[in-house]
Parts: C-alpha cells; structure tokens; sequence
C-alpha cells in the first residue's frame, strides 16, 4: 500500500518506472516472450563460440 | 547459391572453407531468415492492415476472443517466404532432399494461401472446402511419398525406426511406406493448424521441433555420428538441418509479431505449410515417431476434436467444454497467455524425449 501510493506521488502506475517497454509501447505478455527472444538469441550465440573460434 | 559461391572462393581463400560445415550454414540460416522477417515483418502488417485482410473469430468460441477479430492474417507467408530464400542462399542446391522439402512446404503453402484468401479476401465463410483442401494435400503428400520411395538407394532410406528399442526396425514395402509417408505429412500438417488457435501456441512448438530435428538430420546425414548413435544413416540428409535451422529463425521472428496480444496471426498458409515441412523432414530423416512424441502438442489437440466430434455424433455428449483441447482449458479459467506458455513447457519436456532417444536405445 505504502509503495502503490509512493509510485502514485511520483507520477507512475502500479507497474512502477522500470517497466519501461510495459509501460510505454507493448503489452506485458508481448514484452517478455520478446525479452526471451532475445534471451534465446544471446544463448545460441554463446553456443556458437563452441565452434566458432 | 551462396554455398557454391563460398566453394569456388575458397579455392583461393581458405577462410570460405567454412561455409562447407553444415552446422555453419544451418545457425547462418536461423539467423538469415530472423533478419529478413524482422526486416520484412512490420511492413507486411502495415499491408495486411490496409488491405484489411484480417481474422474472423468463430462466434461460438471463447468470448474472450471476440477482440481478436480483424487482427491481420496469413502472416504465415512471411514465414515461408524468408524460409524459402533463406534455403536457397544457404542450402546445397544439388540436395534432392532440401528440393523435396522445399516443394512439399509451400506447396501446402499454396493450399493454405488459396483457403486464407478465399476466406478473407473473398469473404466466403468456408474457404476452399473440406474436400478440395484434403484432396490437394493427399496430392502433394502422395507425391513426396512416391518420389522418396522411387528415389530411395538404401534399405535404411525406408524403414520403420521404433524410439528407444534398437533392434526394432521394420522394413516397409512400397504400399506402406507411401501410406505412412501420407498420414505423417497431411496428419502434421492439420494437426499444427488445428493448435494454431492462441497467439503463440503453433509457432514456438514448431521453433522448438524444428531445432530438434535439425539434430536429427545433422546426425542422421553424418556416417561417423549415426554410427554411434545406432540411428540409420541417411546420405544428404544432414543439409535439412539448414531447412530446419531457417523455420527456427523465421518462426523466432514470427513469435515477436504473435506473441500474446497478436500483431499478425499466421492463418492456414503458415500453419498448414509448417505442419507439412515438420512431418516431411521427419519422414526424410526416418523419424516418424519421434515426431509423435515431439509434437505431442500437436497430436493431442487434433484428438480432442477428434474425440469431440465422434463423441458429439455418437452419443451427443461432449467430451471437451470445447475443442480443439486450448479452447477447453481457456473455458475452465485459464487465461490465454497461461495456456499458450504451459502448452511450450509440455513441449520442451516432449522435445527432450525425443532428443534423448538418440541416446536411449
């Protein structure tokens, strides 16, 4: 309760100012499975570097 | 066509001598067709949306699902367009395989196409019908059946591997060697149509059996590994990986548009084709059956309309509050986004099944 009207005095929903991409462009469900996307990119570029070198 | 090109350069530069390593190719080929469906993605959405080519939502579905109408569809030929020049710039042009493979897909490509447009752009309700839809996949699946059985050079190019028990092999004659090849093909690629109901369900399945059996054809297709593994050795079937590797890719990108709430849904040009490449690839690669368990997804929701359908005509009961088998979760309070992501988690765990029976036998 204190945090919820802490994040209002300062302007900002419950999501809080962190979640930025939830906030301002994509909804939340879209903006994690994109983060594991991203995630999942990352880690079969470090899978690579087993060949790759 | 690269790969030619990268050949002849690596007469003088030993450097392109990479481009020959086919686990290269097929990570450049996921990245390849990542890149051009993200490049092409956002455009093509923009044009759907323009031309107003947008989903109809069935009226006795989910109510939850009224929202989603007039979301673009057909976004599937994304996929298959950046699948197919994907393969063409990374995969050996000289492989029968990849040929075969490439056919089959957008070739249910095509049947796909003509029922989304009918139904979007024509505004008729009932798409191409029931018969013609099955009658042109029974052709182009008894086509690659055919082809695959005359061009066979090997005992182990047409038998029958069982997951998990070695000395299980069944050698099958031409009949049913074709009829297995038909029910795989048409049977995968109606059921991933059928799981393409929620944003997200079809795609990541397919991402994720797609990447399992870029190692089964890797393996398969290399004498030394297959050896070892105790898995038949199939000649040429190691460049499917680079196929497999660029529906990994294309669908990765294809998820960033679909995921939970859907810029784009793939209609039946993408889910029918997917469904199509899946069970060829598995069909090339001799693993029919670890396709069933890979794609338990898949499998289980085109039984629950099944089961639905024979349950309904038989004693006019329902067995499901709704098929196919997502609709019925979503009915007992699951939200959209716990199903879809539940349904992944089934997979992976499917997926790693079936990865293990390389081991497992």
């Amino acid at each position: 309760m204190i945090v919820e009207n802490q994040m209002k005095k300062c302007g900002t929903q419950a999501l809080g100012e962190t979640h930025v991409s939830a906030a301002n462009v994509m909804a939340t469900p879209n903006a994690y499975v994109r983060f594991w996307i991203i995630t999942m990119l990352l880690v079969l570029m470090g899978l690579a570097t087993l060949k790759l070198r | 066509m690269l790969l030619a090109l990268t050949q002849w350069l690596a007469e003088d530069v030993r450097f392109f001598s990479v481009f020959n390593y086919i686990t290269f190719r097929a990570v450049l080929a996921a990245m390849t067709a990542l890149i051009i469906s993200f490049m092409v993605g956002p455009t093509m959405i923009r044009k759907l949306t323009a031309y107003k080519i947008g989903q109809s939502v069935r009226s006795d579905g989910p109510q939850t699902h009224l929202i989603k109408a007039g979301t673009p569809t057909m976004g599937g030929a994304l996929i298959l367009t950046s699948v197919a020049i994907t393969t063409l710039l990374w995969g050996d042009l000289h492989n029968h395989y990849v040929w075969v493979v490439l056919v089959a897909t957008l070739g249910f490509g095509v049947i796909g196409w003509v029922d989304d447009y009918r139904k979007v752009v024509h505004r008729n309700p009932k798409g191409l019908s029931a018969k013609a839809k099955m009658g042109w996949q029974s052709v182009v699946a008894l086509a690659v059946g055919i082809y695959l059985w005359n061009t066979a050079s090997f005992p182990a190019n047409t038998e029958l591997i069982v997951p998990f028990l070695k000395f299980f092999v069944f050698p099958l004659s031409a009949f049913t060697f074709i009829v297995l090849t038909y029910l795989v093909i048409v049977g995968s690629s109606n059921a991933v149509n059928l799981t393409d109901g929620l944003d997200g369900l079809a795609i990541m399945p397919t991402v994720m059996v797609s990447g399992a059996l870029a190692i089964f054809a890797y393996v398969a297709g290399n004498a030394v590994f297959s050896k070892y593994l105790g898995i038949p050795y199939i000649p040429g079937a190691g460049e499917l990986a680079v196929f497999c590797g660029a529906i990994s890719g294309a669908g990765l990108a294809f998820l960033w548009f679909n995921a939970y709430p859907a810029e784009v849904f793939m209609g039946d040009v993408g889910a029918l084709a997917l469904g199509a490449a899946l069970g060829t690839v598995a069909v090339i690669v001799r693993q029919e059956l670890v396709l069933f368990i890979m794609g338990g997804v898949f499998v289980v929701e085109a039984v629950s309309v099944m089961i639905q359908v024979a349950s309904f005509k038989l004693t006019g009961k329902r067995v499901f509050r709704m098929a196919p088998l997502h609709h019925h979760y979503e009915l007992k309070g699951w939200k959209e986004t716990q199903v879809v992501v539940r349904f992944w988690i089934i997979t992976m765990l499917l997926v790693l099944l079936g990865l293990a029976t390389l081991k497992l036998r």
